[in-house]
């Protein structure tokens, strides 16, 4: 049957890195966004990547799953790899890229159809079910693990759109879920809501922590330090320190670091 | 503590600022009304249009006949016991239908002798009752031999006569219908035998020189047939084209190009299309002239920009986090665009189709210049027989000289109006139904 457990694989053990970023620039046009920026990214860990708007951490973001493929101006230069390959190898399908690394966005972005189809939208593009109770499956387990399913469960056919702001994100949590990727990158996914609902998405990472490499962009230094056992400071387009959360929140080792979560700046 | 100056405190009740105040409230109740009489005025020339045309139309509806004693004569018809049914239906063809009308008029106008009268008196009956009393009797035989009452179409004068279109006490020289005719219609009216009744031929007929057997059916179909092709064309070449120019062509000089001659397109002038439409269709391709294919061809470049720039805005109006999402789980491009672009663009795409075809549908000039605006009776059965359409009939009967074809036109008019207004209002319905909420 299906488990939605990550396979164990010798290459995905604890101390070799999910993915790891080597000296990445990104080019907006003219605009070098992201100065080469190096960082390896661990499973079974969530990694915050910080810092002022504009410091380029959700620009960094997006090129671990190669969303910025369809901004035409955009450039990128490096070397990222999932599982040591190379994730910009012309040889690599982006489609299969996505699905194995997910993305929850901003903004709660359910598609305008029923809870049910959107959750099951991913895993039927990619073949993931054979049969209707296999896809029923998927869902139910999806939405379990997004802490969804309680909520919902008796009206899977109302439109995702009808749900609350935190609720809409949780699917969207369970909609990337359900194509069982092995890294999850979250831009921001709670800026939206209000302080309840971030406490239920912000419980829900840590659930999540573990099964899958979790990266999440926030603005929030109290949130990244509940939440996130890596911490990466952006500034600039630089990548200024990272390290263990609690290093960087009670010894940062550069000063534009302590400036910024002190709240001096940004 | 700031050391700048401190601003003197604002006096709210001080007659300037009431005065102010009084000003802003007027100046907003002006433009309220200026808005108001604007909606008026507009309202005011829509009611005075349609109004005048549905006054005229209405009359275009009815058609007045004439109930006439007609006795089918074993003489003229031939004796259908006597010969075969061939025959007897090759005879009734040959038979002069004129005679049998003249004889029955006579009936009933004994006093008229003269050659001339009498042309006068079958002159009052409609054209078409020639073919009425054939048909009949083709239909059944068995009526030879015996008299009937008949209902036959009037024509068009006592049409207008009856109508009141024509006025009795005109001079006679000016009058269409002349003194003798008008005393032989008031002796027919007293009989009770003048009526004003449904025209169902309207909307069955073809085209006619004669008003009163004139129809709109031709035209209909014709542009029905017409629009089909449009529709055929227009919706996925402008539909795809959209597509790519919005979702996957490359943003550069070339495609900027493309983007401003299709809004160039939609503002050239339609005959310009007719042109177009004359010179490929008809003297580079060969296609049957008058035809609705070319017709339906020529709208489609017509309908092509609206149907383009309603669709690329429509699926410039589904939200990108919509496309981020799906691309987000792994959706290609094709998937993205045909699973949830396409679908929520949808209401915006058809109802912009509807509106072109609409436009289509109104559409009078590109058909003039391919040769749809010619005389034709048969209705057509395909998209290369020869036909007309609903705008460039009603220009055609405006043309006309006779006095009926104005009531005709204006039915005409009322007809086109009546399917614009549906298909907008089909287009309103598909909006609402389909729109979705994000």
């Amino acid at each position: 049957m299906l488990d939605m457990a990550t396979k164990v694989d010798p290459m995905t053990d604890s101390r070799t890195p999910k993915m790891a970023a080597k000296d990445v620039n990104v080019f907006y046009g003219d605009n070098h966004a992201v100065k080469g920026i190096s960082l390896d990214l661990y499973r079974d860990e969530v990694t915050s990547l910080i810092g002022p708007s504009g410091c380029g951490k959700s620009t960094f973001l997006r090129c671990l799953n190669r969303m910025n493929d369809t901004v035409a101006t955009c450039r990128v230069e490096g070397n990222i790899t999932l599982d040591g390959d190379d994730i910009y190898d012309p040889k690599i399908d982006v489609v299969q890229l996505r699905a194995r690394v997910g993305m929850v966005f901003q903004k709660p972005n359910p598609f305008p159809k029923s809870i049910y189809d959107n959750i099951a939208y991913g895993p039927r593009i990619h073949g993931l079910a054979r049969e209707r109770t296999d896809l029923d499956e998927i869902v139910a387990v999806s939405l379990e693990k997004a802490g969804l399913w309680n909520e919902v469960k008796d009206r899977l056919d109302s439109p995702g759109t009808a749900l609350s702001g935190g609720q809409q994100q949780r699917l969207c949590i369970a909609r990337a879920i359900a194509v069982n990727p092995e890294v999850i990158l979250m831009d921001e996914p709670c800026s939206a809501l209000d302080p309840i609902a971030t406490a239920k998405v912000e419980a829900l990472i840590d659930e999540l922590k573990g099964r899958y490499a979790i990266i999440i962009v926030t603005h929030s230094m109290q949130q990244a330090a509940r939440i996130s056992q890596k911490t990466a400071f952006f500034h600039m387009g630089d990548l200024v320190e990272h390290g263990d959360t609690t290093q960087i929140f009670t010894s940062p080792k550069q000063e534009r670091t302590r400036d910024y979560i002190t709240g001096r700046f940004g | 503590m700031s050391n700048t100056k401190e601003f003197k405190p604002t006096d709210w009740g001080s007659p300037e600022m009431q005065a102010r105040t009084r000003r802003r409230y007027r100046r907003d109740r002006n433009f309220k009304a200026m808005g108001v009489s604007a909606v008026l005025l507009a309202a005011l020339f829509l009611f005075l249009l349609i109004g005048k045309i549905a006054r005229d139309g209405a009359m275009g509806f009815l058609q007045t006949s004439i109930d006439i004693d007609v006795t089918f004569s074993e003489e003229i018809l031939g004796d259908p016991r006597a010969m075969s049914a061939e025959a007897f239906e090759d005879h009734v063809r040959q038979a002069n239908m004129i005679r049998l009308l003249d004889e029955a008029l006579t009936t009933e106008f004994p006093e008229v002798t003269s050659r001339r009268d009498r042309r006068s008196l079958i002159r009052m009956i409609s054209g078409g009752a020639r073919e009425q009393l054939r048909t009949m009797v083709l239909e059944t035989p068995a009526i030879v031999g015996s008299t009937r009452t008949v209902r036959l179409l009037a024509a068009d004068d006592i049409d207008q006569l009856r109508k009141g279109k024509i006025d009795a006490a005109e001079e006679e020289a000016n009058r269409k219908v002349k003194d003798k005719e008008l005393a032989w219609y008031r002796k027919l009216d007293e009989e009770g035998r003048v009526s004003l009744n449904f025209h169902t031929r309207f909307f069955t007929s073809g085209d006619s020189r004669d008003p009163e057997l004139a129809g709109i059916w031709g035209a209909t179909m014709g542009s029905a047939l017409t629009l089909v092709v449009t529709l055929f064309i227009a919706f996925p070449v402008g539909v795809l084209t959209a597509i790519y120019l919005e979702e996957f062509a490359p943003q550069n000089r070339l495609t900027d190009i493309i983007e401003i001659n299709i809004n160039n397109l939609a503002a050239v002038p339609s005959i310009v299309f007719g042109l177009l439409g004359l010179a490929v269709f008809l003297g580079v391709m060969h296609l049957p002239r008058s035809a609705p294919v070319v017709g339906g061809l020529t709208l489609a470049l017509m309908t092509l920009p609206t149907i383009i720039i309603s669709a690329r805005a429509s699926i410039k109006a589904v939200p990108p986090s919509i496309r981020d999402a799906a691309r987000g789980l792994g959706a290609s491009p094709m998937q993205v665009v045909f699973h949830h672009v396409v679908p929520l663009a949808m209401p915006g795409i058809l109802t912009g189709t509807i509106i072109g075809m609409a436009q289509a549908l109104g559409e009078t000039a590109p058909l003039l210049m391919i040769g749809m605006v010619a005389f034709i009776v048969d209705i057509p059965g395909g998209f290369t027989d020869a036909a007309t359409a609903l705008p460039v009939q009603i220009f055609l009967w405006a043309d006309s000289p006779e006095r009926a074809f104005v009531e005709k036109t204006s039915a005409a008019i009322l007809v086109l109006l009546t399917f614009l207004i549906a298909m907008n209002g089909l287009a309103i319905w598909l909006r609402q139904k389909f729109e979705r909420q994000w």
